[in-house]
This record gives C-alpha cells, structure tokens and sequence, in this order.
C-alpha cells in the first residue's frame, strides 16, 4: 500500500505578528526571521497515515510529497524521523505559494502524484497559511477519486477505506474503496514524537527533488481568484483590568462582580 | 428562467429548520446583492424543506429555490454537490454564499471544483467599490488579512460564524418557491455513510455558543476541567480548550479553539490557565469580551483580554462560580 502525504512547508505560524512582512510592491508576505516549519494541518495528516503503518507494518509506504519555491531538508527531516519512507519536493522558482491559489496548488500536486502508483493520498484540513481547505478535494476531482473530509481515524481493509467523518454531533462512519483521498482532521491530534535512533536513520532516508519539467509542466496553472491587496488587521485595543484580592478567592468573587455590573453576565 | 443577476445563499438545515448561522449568511448575501445591484435569493436542500422554507421567507429574500429528496435527508458531500449544482444551473448565481461550517467546509471546494469556479473560504468582510466587490479573509493565523476579487464567475464564498450581524426578520413572509427538479446519480456516487454515530447530552455547541470556557496547560489534569464544567454550566457555557489539552486527552479533541481547530467570536470568552500562543489567539480574539485567569502575569493571552486574574485558578473559579450562581439566579 502506497499512502502520498501531502505536506506544505509554512513560516511558523507563532512567530510575532511584526514578522509577517508586506510587501505592497510584490503582493506578497515576506517572513522576516522566522524559520519554516511543517504545516500543523499536515502533521495532522501524516499522523494518520503512519496510524495505517502501525497496523500494516509491512505492507506500507509513506511518501511525503512537498511543494514549493524552497523546501527546507532539515524541516522534512522531522517527517522522515516520524516515520515517513521518503520525501518527493517539487522545488521550483515558479512555485511560491504566494501566487499560487488552491486551483493551481491542486493541478500541481495532481501532476506529481500521477507520475507514480498509489492507493491513499492524505492531506491536512488546510494549510497554515492560507486556510483555505481546497486542495485535498482539488485532488480527488482531478484525480477523479472519492475524498472524505475532516476524518479523524480511518482503517484499511483489502481495498477498502473506512474513514470516520467528523460531524457537529459526533461522527460518522464513511466507506470508499481505494484508491481515494482523505482530507485529515485537526482531531487526528499531534504528531508523534520521533526518538534518537529514528532522527538518525531520517537522514538516511531517500529525498528526491523534482522541478516543475519534471512533473511534466512549464508554468503553474492560471489562478481562479484574484489577490488585489494584504493589509495588516487592526488591532483591537484591550486594556486589561486586573483582579486582585488579599486572597485568591476574593479575586474571584470581585471579578464575578465586576462582570454582572458591566452587563457582560 | 430569469436574466435578473442573483446572489445565492445556501441555507444548511439543523432538524429541520434553519441553521442557527443562517441569518448571518443572509446579511452577507445581502451585502453582495447590494453591490452587485443583483437579487437576494436562497437555496434549501433536503427531505422535507417546508419548515426551513418558512423560516427563511421572513428575512426579504426574493427567491427560495428549494431541492427536495430523499437522498437528501441528511448531509452527504456527493449528493448534496450534485443538488446544488442543479440549483445553480437554474438560478445562475454570480456569487454563492454558505456559512463556514464542517458542512460548508466540504461542500463549498466540492462545488468550486464542479462548477470550476473561485472559491474564498473563511471570509470575514465584504466590500463593493467601483462596480467591484471583494471578500477579504485572515491568512497567516490572522497576521495578515488578503483581499480577493472573482475572476471568473460564479464565485464562491464560505463566511466566517460571528463575522456578520444576523440579517434581521422582515415583517411579511416574502419570496417565490423555486422547485428545482433533480435526478440524482446513485452510480457516480464514491463514498457511503455506513453509520452516523451522535453524541447526546453533550452540552453547548463551540460553533454558535454566546459563551465559551475554555482551558490550557495551566489546568494540568483532565479532573481540571470539572471545576470549568461547573462554570461553564452556570453560565451556559460551551467547553472549549487551547491545543495541549485536546493532544493530552484531557478533553475531547473536538473542543480545540484556535487556528487549528475551531474559530469562535462568542460575547464572552474566560481562558483559564491558557497562555496564548499565536494560534490559539487567532481563533478566540474576535471574542467580545475577553477574561484570562492565568497564574503567570506575564501571560500573552492578558493582552488581549478585558479582564483579567492572577492566580491559581484552582483557588479563584470555585468562589467565581459560587458569586456567578448568587448574581444570576
């Protein structure tokens, strides 16, 4: 069984807000001095895939397909400790995900995943940066395939998926047969955590890197949206009133006060 | 049928009736429909749509296209993408609208692919100027907000919850009945529910709650969490929780607030024992108000919030939520 992991390289969502530089000239964020790190999304994602591993320790591949203008080594290194056989970049200059949309994210990574056989592709609920949670059903349109969204645990059997959906009450239990797409929940949880040996022998495992000819294209697909501006959001000015009392419990007491007087309870 | 431009508006169902976010999806329809000098329209899919109908006739729209089958009874992304599509194909929106739910969020890129249309997710204002309209939409965990315009029509749209005041209820029920006739293909369909399982009793939804409790790390133990059901109970009050508790179990993985889990604006929010990572921020700032009790006073999360404690929540909520059950009862 070969599972394709799609995982996007992101700036680190936690950095200061001053870090998300704009560039007005280019329309595009520059991150000043923070370090690329995986999308959160598509930790989420990988998770699940080496969950299916687990249980078929033998009969499964993990590859890690990755897109984009730079795509950092060591940061895919924590993909391969975790668990993942090898790592496919698709690096090119024509690649930044900043003037790429979902519609041109998806073509691309359909044109990679072609070049080989496979039975699962995974991918997060979104990516880190522009949330917008298209490309896993970009897939399996394309690809012509069935895709469950937001799943947080999915079983294999034979040729056959069991994914269960999450809903606003619950969940539900979906069947498709394979090959197909999942788009990982963020419910899947973290991933998991790799130990010395395995961050060792991630280095040895194979990372190959793919430019946009290889993948049988010349220029992106055209977007379906237009960017007309970024802008920093405007903060909300709260001034913080803080609650004190001799002892803890007053501070409670006073707050609880405070909150009925002020209409907010 | 008509040469009128329309915006569409779809209304998901919630036991029959409509959504709770509905009436923000219509108050953004509204504003696309004012900017396009187009017409107000809604579309509802279902088994038996009629409630649902009622409802949204008395919030001025124009037209409601209904879709009607059995296979419609509950949500299933295939079928309902296929539905919608023939809606579309009969009311030729320019730009439909849904709210940003998990139903939203699966549907919404199935009809973008379908329709081979532009979709902007997650949107949170909209804006008409010069004969254009924009949608603009947080990217980055809120560091950076971008606006986009359509290039190609229809265009696509899921709203952020709590990002539009509801659109408020007209007087007189208005709005021709559209019955859009459909035939949906059972052979195309990939995918099959084979048991849907509901959790009951499991207090307020984070999704449309008006108040949320929410813990972090500083909790320290799953038993944490029952001085914050308390709470939440007297306040009614959803649960929610920053990321370590959801990856710790010690609560549900669904009560994730935050960019990489649920995004909530509800009027109150009480962190507790939540430092504030960035991620966490972007989920929860829109709140109205904001209370942080945290034992660190160098916290992140006191600076954006209203109101704040220093100290041990373990101390501090009993005696809260024994004032809170004297002032509200």
């Amino acid at each position: 069984m070969h599972i394709i992991v799609c995982m996007k390289q992101v700036p680190d969502p936690e950095g200061p807000r001053e870090a998300f530089e704009i560039n007005q000239t280019s329309g595009l964020v520059e991150p000043r001095g923070i370090p690329p790190v995986l999308s959160l999304f598509d930790e989420n994602a990988l998770e699940m895939a080496l969950r299916i591993k687990d249980v078929h320790p033998a009969g499964a591949m993990i590859s890690v397909l990755s897109m984009g203008k730079r795509i950092s080594n060591a940061v895919m290194l924590k993909a391969l400790a975790a668990g993942a056989d090898e790592i496919v970049k698709v690096e090119d200059e024509a690649l930044d995900a900043g003037r790429l949309d979902s519609f041109a994210t998806a073509h691309l990574l359909a044109a990679a995943i072609r070049k080989t056989p496979f039975d699962l592709i995974i991918t997060g609920r979104q990516a880190a940066d522009f949330n917008d949670g298209q490309v896993g059903i970009g897939l399996a349109h394309i690809l012509d395939l069935p895709v469950i969204t937001v799943a947080h645990a999915v079983t294999v059997q034979g040729r056959e998926l069991r994914a269960e959906r999450v809903l606003a009450h619950g969940y539900e239990v979906m069947c498709t047969p394979m090959p197909a797409v999942i788009m990982a929940s963020n419910e899947v949880g973290e991933l998991r955590y790799p130990s010395m040996i395995q961050r060792r022998e991630a280095k040895q495992k194979p990372v190959h890197t793919w430019r946009l000819a290889d993948i049988g294209l010349v220029t992106p697909p055209a977007r379906r949206l237009a960017r007309r501006r970024l802008f920093a959001p405007e903060l909300r000015e709260r001034r913080c009133r803080i609650f004190s009392g001799s002892i803890p419990a007053d501070a409670g007491r006073n707050l609880a006060l405070q909150l009925k007087e002020d209409r907010v309870i | 049928m008509h040469t009128d431009k329309q915006v569409l508006v779809f209304i998901e169902m919630e036991a029959d009736r409509i959504h709770p976010l509905a009436p923000e999806s219509l108050e953004a329809g509204r504003q696309v429909a004012q900017g396009l000098h187009a017409e107000l329209a809604a579309v509802i899919m279902g088994g038996a749509v009629s409630d649902a109908v009622r409802d949204v006739r008395h919030y001025g729209v124009e037209r409601v296209y209904i879709v009607e089958h059995p296979l419609l009874e509950t949500y299933h992304g295939e079928y309902f993408c296929q539905a919608l599509s023939a809606a579309c194909l009969t009311a030729t929106p320019s730009v439909i609208l849904m709210a940003n739910t998990l139903t939203g969020l699966d549907l919404a890129p199935r009809l973008a692919w379908n329709l081979d249309a532009g979709l902007v997710t997650d949107c949170v204002a909209i804006e008409a100027s010069d004969g254009e309209i924009t949608f603009t939409k947080p990217i980055y965990s809120g560091n950076v907000m971008a606006v986009y315009a359509p290039v190609t029509m229809p265009m696509l749209i899921t709203l952020r919850p709590r990002a539009f005041t509801p659109l408020s209820l007209s007087d007189a029920p208005q709005g021709e009945i559209v019955p859009v006739a459909v035939n949906l293909d059972q052979a195309s369909v990939k995918t099959t529910v084979v048991e849907r399982i509901l959790e009951h009793g499991d207090g307020i939804r984070l999704e449309t709650a008006e108040r949320i409790v929410a813990g972090g790390r500083g909790i320290g133990k799953a038993e944490g969490f029952s001085l914050l059901k308390t709470m939440a109970e007297t306040l009614g009050a959803a649960i929610g929780a920053s990321r370590p508790p959801c990856d710790l179990g010690w609560v549900s993985a669904k009560a994730q607030v935050g960019q990489t889990g649920e995004i909530v604006a509800p009027g109150l929010y009480i962190a507790v024992g939540i430092s504030g990572s960035t991620q966490h921020l972007a989920g929860m700032a829109g709140s109205k108000t904001i209370v942080a009790i945290n034992k660190d006073p160098q916290a992140n999360i006191f600076k954006v919030a209203d109101y704040g404690v220093v100290g041990n929540y373990e101390d501090v909520i009993p005696v809260f939520t024994e004032t809170l059950v004297e002032i509200l009862t």
